[in-house]
């Protein structure tokens, strides 16, 4: 009688991982490319035509870590708080108050390519005069409309060349570039140099970003010495040497 | 018979393996004169040749014979708390008290070693520290791969960790943790007269090109703006043989 059960429980077993290896088989083939309740976002071909996930813009290379149909500008507010004294909401019209600086520098990818561009902006020290931040504000978040966020030291923020930025080669930030606002740190991978920037909170203790809990990449981002791909010198492989990069057809700033 | 009586000699055996991994660096047997007084932090590199430079690399002296009298220079980079000791408002956690300084500029560096009655090495003793007198690419002779292969980003670690990695000299750091400030400017033959005397040489660092991170070789040169500070960057002294004054 046991004998005659064990050998029914272990058929009933195999029954079982039968059926169910045939079940999920099935629903695997009619729901192809996708999970259940979610859309596979790494198969280009899942991506709805309206959403922003060019990979092949000429010039550069576009990576959405979450695509997203872009920013509706009606709607569009960047909110400025945290530990400052001066809360603020400010709307696209607001960033042409501040005064302009403009300058030609590299967004170098952690996926080794880089490319060129001339942008225009404020540098965040405008923002801070606006806002006045507290004595303990040591780090800055910025979040996105795409559910992106970064984190910064606010003395990395404050560095020469690095911007707040809205306009790019001499007209507004296209969808694929973070219209309205970006940032550019020539210093930093391409995944710190947030698009789409809706809030920019002042912090005391460091907030995690976005790529350092997803995937292989630091919080701290520095551009580390190595080996570059520029895309506009057919991605032949030119070293660099750490920090912002500069290669030996790239005029450096005086 | 016990089928288990053999483990134990097994693990022993797994145990010693591992123990073998890395072999220790053949170390180059130096004879320090007795007006020399050597500091227990420090290396003494005796006078003699060594070979500087790689053949396939045109921005280095291409694997000339060079001479150098004696000199010291510090086993290890230049800690965050030591570092601290100079300047009082460059802060760190005291959990990484023995991580290498970093986020200082070469003026930075050159005025630490003056505070402590030391110098900058020269890229040449640099380099000597490093290989010793065999011409060897790695400092520990063999290729290793950096356990941090994989990862996009610098983790620095404290500067005694790896006693398999050091220089036939038993120098620790030459060709991995930070990049370290030298001496000279990075020029090289052929180079544009206008981008002369306009960056410092760093030396020893790890290279990184996407998930790949890896040790420089012995004869890498890199080279920064000397007024730059990045979290990748940062020292150590030198000093002359004989000279005793240290602070």
């Amino acid at each position: 009688m046991n004998r005659l059960f064990r050998q029914f429980s272990v058929n009933r077993r195999r029954f079982l991982g039968f059926t169910a290896l045939t079940l999920s088989g099935a629903l695997a083939f009619l729901f192809k490319g996708k999970a259940f309740g979610t859309v596979d976002f790494r198969k280009n071909d899942n991506i709805p035509k309206n959403y922003i996930q060019n990979r092949d813009t000429p010039g550069f290379f576009i990576r959405s870590a979450n695509p997203f149909p872009g920013v509706d500008i009606e709607r569009w507010s960047l909110r400025v708080g945290g530990l400052v004294e001066h809360p603020a909401t400010l709307t696209y019209e607001d960033l042409f108050h501040f005064k302009r600086v403009s300058q030609e520098s590299r967004l170098k990818c952690v996926e080794c390519w880089s490319a060129k561009a001339h942008w225009e902006g404020f540098p965040l020290a405008a923002l801070i005069e606006k806002v006045r931040p507290r004595p303990a504000a040591r780090y800055v978040y910025l979040q996105s409309a795409d559910s992106y966020y970064e984190s910064y030291t606010l003395d990395e923020l404050l560095k020469p060349r690095v911007l707040l930025v809205f306009r790019m080669n001499g007209q507004a930030l296209s969808p694929e570039h973070g219209f309205p606002l970006r940032l550019i740190a020539p210093f930093k991978y391409g995944y710190k140099n947030i698009k789409y920037i809706t809030r920019i909170d002042f912090t005391d203790s460091r907030k995690q970003n976005y790529w350092a809990r997803f995937g292989p990449y630091s919080v701290d981002g520095t551009i580390q010495p190595g080996i570059d791909h520029p895309l506009d010198f057919n991605k032949k492989p030119l070293p660099i040497n750490g920090g912002e990069v500069f290669h030996f057809f790239d005029k450096r700033p005086t | 018979m016990n089928p288990h009586a053999g483990r134990p000699l097994f693990f022993l055996l797994i145990v010693l393996l591992s123990a073998c991994s890395e072999p220790a660096v053949e170390q180059i047997a130096v004879t320090v004169p007795e007006n020399v007084t050597v500091p227990p932090d420090m290396a003494y590199i005796p006078a003699g040749n060594f070979i500087m430079g790689s053949p396939k690399d045109g921005r280095t002296p291409g694997g000339k014979t060079v001479r150098l009298p004696a000199y010291l220079i510090d086993r290890h980079e230049t800690t965050r708390r030591q570092y601290h000791a100079f300047k009082a408002d460059y802060t760190y956690s005291p959990k990484k008290a023995n991580y290498p300084a970093s986020h200082v500029t070469y003026h930075d560096a050159d005025a630490y070693c003056r505070f402590r009655g030391k110098r900058l090495p020269t890229e040449a003793e640099w380099e000597k520290a490093a290989r010793g007198t065999d011409g060897r690419k790695w400092p520990w002779r063999i290729f290793f791969q950096h356990p941090n292969n994989g990862f996009s980003g610098f983790i620095p670690e404290p500067v005694d960790k790896r006693d398999g990695w050091v220089s036939p000299y038993g120098v620790y750091g030459m060709g991995y943790n930070v990049w370290e400030w030298v001496a000279d400017w990075y020029d090289y033959d052929g180079m544009p007269a206008e981008r002369r005397k306009k960056f410092k040489v760093i030396r020893g660092g790890l290279t990184q090109t996407h998930l790949s991170v890896g040790a420089s070789p012995t004869w890498f040169r890199n080279y920064m703006e000397p007024d730059k500070r990045f979290n990748f960057i940062g020292l150590r002294c030198a000093m002359d043989a004989g000279k005793t004054e240290l602070k």
